[in-house]
């Protein structure tokens, strides 16, 4: 039985009545109190993730600004010196895994840290000793409730008058007004941000069910530039920071903590997010889906992840060691989600096609995997949205085309051989304004009645670290993000409208705001690829 | 991203076998000049033409007559498929994972021979220098040690910090007709920009050197390949090269460790 259990921070209404906020609160004060190179500090954590306080890393901003952390806005006050020595640097800081197949484990191990950090700072306070990190399960509550970010983090004062330290100035919400929600089912049907990668059956790669790159990430190496975020890390954890963190106004280069991975963990609300997606991967392992067998997974990359340990000194994990919530010593109040329906998918779209495969048929062709998987058509190279959307077209190869066409007749209900899927990508997403996300729809019509644009909606992506993945000498190498959307439904409507013979497909990307002045998104590229089975 | 195992591992294996048949070939094959593996012992004719104090015309004639110009370049291309074909294995899948099918035979053709068209030009120059060391100091240690100084304060500086970072930048490429050609060439070159600026010092060390070359060029040649596997970093003065083959090496014992479970 786990030592520990992580408890829903709307418990007792998500006030401080819940005494597992009162002490979070309490726990985060201490490690503000500590200094910026103190491995037991709140900052020093915050950098493990992400910083803009070392004036000599490329990402920090030059001239200085925001979102260097001497600017951001108090509460929190967030100190600048005195930075820990280069070996420790080196070591711990800027460490976050993303757009990678280590994105769940890392961030495991590193809520696993800063727990028994605060659980010793909680302890010495007189605070009971099974204190846990609570979790924001945004998906639940009665009528989806849940949605709104508990009450205690929007107090400015604990009930004993003192300074709350889970209170941040800078944080906006997805309407800019500092009320803080995630637009998502049940209170919000249609999202944007949703829970549909927990139906993937597939941790890394891409099957019938599960699109590319897999629920947990795509398989890195030393180097994972220019790689997309896995399904489940895109919606719905991008989404949530963006939206939590938000921007105050359309005219200001300024945004919430929360929607940059160099400012996110200085928000105590983070950790809550963060619990709650490592709460849905635990789920989505207890519903039956396995995580890689591949040791290049299990064992880590090479640079070892480190967390500050007991007596001063590293704990080195792997994903092997944190993968099996089972074998750790906590778990959750709550870890039942969704039944998941990774058949569900595929059963829709062969039924949508014409087909009637049997359970078992399904049940086996849910995991056929790609033969083939090839560039089908690509847009012109250097796009720029400023405050308005742009519409592109994507143009298609004939000859390919042609093939991808051919494999619908192929469609029956042995579902021996399945037709193709097809994804679009955007590649080499630059820019500097993170609060950012981007609407991605097919062949929308310059005309449209009220809600009509959601039939033509490919899906959001959440330009989540987008300024760090294009500093030149910065961790991605000036490359920008990478985005992945599946657009099968697309190629389908367009075999059953018998539309498939097109020479291109309209891309329109729509900000879900205006950007302020120069804070221009380039895209390197569309494209659109065939996977064949 | 790799979107099929399979095509990866065989593009990975089609490049490093390349390479190990182009050192095959270097270990093997006698030199096609006297340049390139002599210890310097011999006296060439080249040398009893300076020992002469022969006129100008008559070393020059010596000299490309010990090195035709030919078979010197045939020489420097050998070694470039052996020392730097490993390194290609990530921009290589770049063009052939973002172009159409039927095109990736010629697009990655054309990376190669951007690549290659200009890491012989440099090679020339590269050459030119060797040889003049030849003549002037013909046997000494010295332009190598000179330059191979030069080498490490280059190899622990920003600036060559900063070349690495660009050879992690894969640029996006037109798809369609002329353009794709264009791009896919100029991302040839635009590499073997970047991978000279990184690795030109320790290049012209291990030409220089008038023994112990090959093992120079070997060494030269896994330092290039560790720095392909690290990730771009912040330039700053550091010592960098082979911590990357120090890492995988460490993750390598550590698989033979039994897993414990966490805690932390």
């Amino acid at each position: 039985m786990a030592e520990f259990v992580r408890n829903n921070a709307w418990n007792n209404s998500g006030n401080f009545a819940n005494t597992d906020l009162l002490w979070y609160a309490k726990g985060v004060e201490a490690m503000m109190n500590r200094g910026l190179n103190d491995p037991a500090s709140w900052w020093f954590y915050a950098a493990i993730h992400g910083e803009y306080v070392n004036p000599n890393t490329a990402w920090y901003p030059d001239p200085p600004a925001f979102p260097g952390w001497g600017f951001i806005t108090s509460p929190p006050k967030v100190p600048t010196t005195p930075l820990p020595d280069q070996a420790a640097l080196d070591l711990y800081w800027n460490q976050c895994q993303h757009g990678s197949w280590y994105f769940l484990p890392w961030h495991r191990g590193y809520l696993m840290s800063l727990e028994i950090q605060l659980r010793q700072d909680i302890v010495s306070q007189g605070g009971p000793d099974t204190w846990a990190l609570p979790y924001w399960n945004y998906f639940g509550g009665t009528n989806g409730s849940q949605y709104q970010m508990p009450p205690a983090f929007a107090s400015k004062t604990l009930p004993d008058g003192s300074a709350n330290a889970l209170y941040v100035e800078m944080r906006y919400g997805p309407r800019g007004d500092g009320n803080i929600f995630v637009p998502c089912p049940p209170r919000f049907p249609n999202g944007p941000v949703n829970a549909k990668a927990m139906n993937n059956d597939l941790f890394t790669g891409s099957d019938a069910s599960t699109p590319l790159p897999g629920f947990g990430g795509p398989k890195t190496t030393f180097s994972h530039n220019g790689s997309p975020h896995g399904n489940f890390e895109s919606n719905p954890h991008d989404l949530v920071h963006g939206y939590v963190g938000g921007a105050p106004s359309p005219t200001s280069p300024i945004y919430g903590l929360m929607a940059d991975p160099g400012t996110a963990a200085l928000d105590p609300i983070f950790y809550l997010h963060h619990c709650n997606i490592d709460r849905m991967w635990a789920s989505w392992n207890a519903n039956g889906n396995t995580n890689p067998a591949d040791p290049d997974w299990s064992d880590g990359p090479a640079q070892q992840f480190a967390m500050p340990g007991p007596g001063g000194k590293p704990w080195y994990y792997t994903p092997g060691q944190v993968q099996d919530l089972n074998k750790l010593d906590y778990s959750y109040q709550e870890l039942t989600t969704e039944a998941a329906e990774p058949t569900l998918a595929l059963s829709d779209r062969l039924n949508v096609l014409g087909a009637r495969p049997t359970p078992p048929t399904l049940k086996s062709a849910t995991r056929a995997t790609p033969k083939q998987t090839e560039l089908l058509g690509a847009s012109p190279l250097a796009l720029t949205i400023g405050k308005t959307p742009i519409q592109t077209s994507v143009k298609l190869d004939n000859e390919i085309r042609h093939t991808a066409a051919v494999s619908f007749a192929r469609v029956s209900d042995t579902a021996e051989a399945l037709p193709d899927k097809a994804f679009l990508k955007l590649e080499n997403v630059s820019g500097i304004f993170d609060a950012t996300v981007l609407g991605v729809y097919i062949n929308l019509p310059e005309s449209r009645s009220a809600g009509e644009s959601e039939k033509f909606l490919a899906g959001h992506v959440s330009l989540f670290g987008l300024r760090r993945a294009t500093v030149k000498d910065g961790q991605h190498g000036g490359e920008g993000l990478t985005f992945i959307l599946d657009i099968t439904p697309f190629l389908d409507q367009l075999h059953l409208t018998k539309a498939l013979d097109t020479d291109s497909l309209q891309v329109s990307i729509v900000p879900d705001k205006p950007l302020p002045d120069a804070t221009e998104v380039k895209i390197g590229r569309i494209s659109i690829y065939r996977q064949a089975f | 991203m790799i979107y099929n195992e399979r095509e990866y591992m065989q593009l990975r294996w089609s490049l490093t076998g390349i390479s190990l048949i182009a050192w095959i070939l270097i270990l093997v094959r006698p030199a096609s000049s006297s340049s390139w593996c002599c210890g310097g012992d011999c006296p060439t004719q080249l040398q009893m033409v300076m020992a002469a104090n022969a006129p100008f015309s008559q070393i020059m004639e010596a000299l490309f007559a010990e090195n035709p110009p030919g078979p010197l370049i045939g020489d420097w291309a050998l070694m470039l498929l052996a020392m730097m074909t490993p390194t290609l294995i990530q921009p290589i899948h770049h063009i052939r994972a973002n172009s159409f099918v039927r095109q990736r035979m010629r697009l990655t053709l054309l990376f190669v021979l951007g690549y290659f068209a200009a890491w012989i030009a440099a090679g020339a120059a590269f050459v030119t220098i060797m040889l003049g060391a030849k003549v002037l100091m013909p046997g000494s240690f010295l332009p190598a040690l000179f330059i191979g100084l030069i080498a490490l304060i280059w190899q622990s500086s920003p600036a060559k910090q900063r070349s690495l970072n660009r050879c992690h930048h894969h640029q996006p490429l037109s798809a369609f007709g002329t353009r794709a050609d264009r791009d896919a060439a100029e991302m040839g070159l635009n590499h073997a920009r970047w991978c000279l600026y990184s690795c030109w010092s320790a290049m012209l060390f291990a030409l220089l050197l008038p023994a112990g070359h090959m093992l120079a060029m070997a060494a030269v040649s896994l330092l290039a390949i560790c720095e392909r596997m690290a990730p771009p970093r912040t330039p700053r003065w550091q010592w960098r090269g082979f911590d990357a083959v120090w890492k995988y090496g460490s993750l390598q014992l550590r698989r033979f460790r039994r897993p414990g479970t966490a805690s932390a």
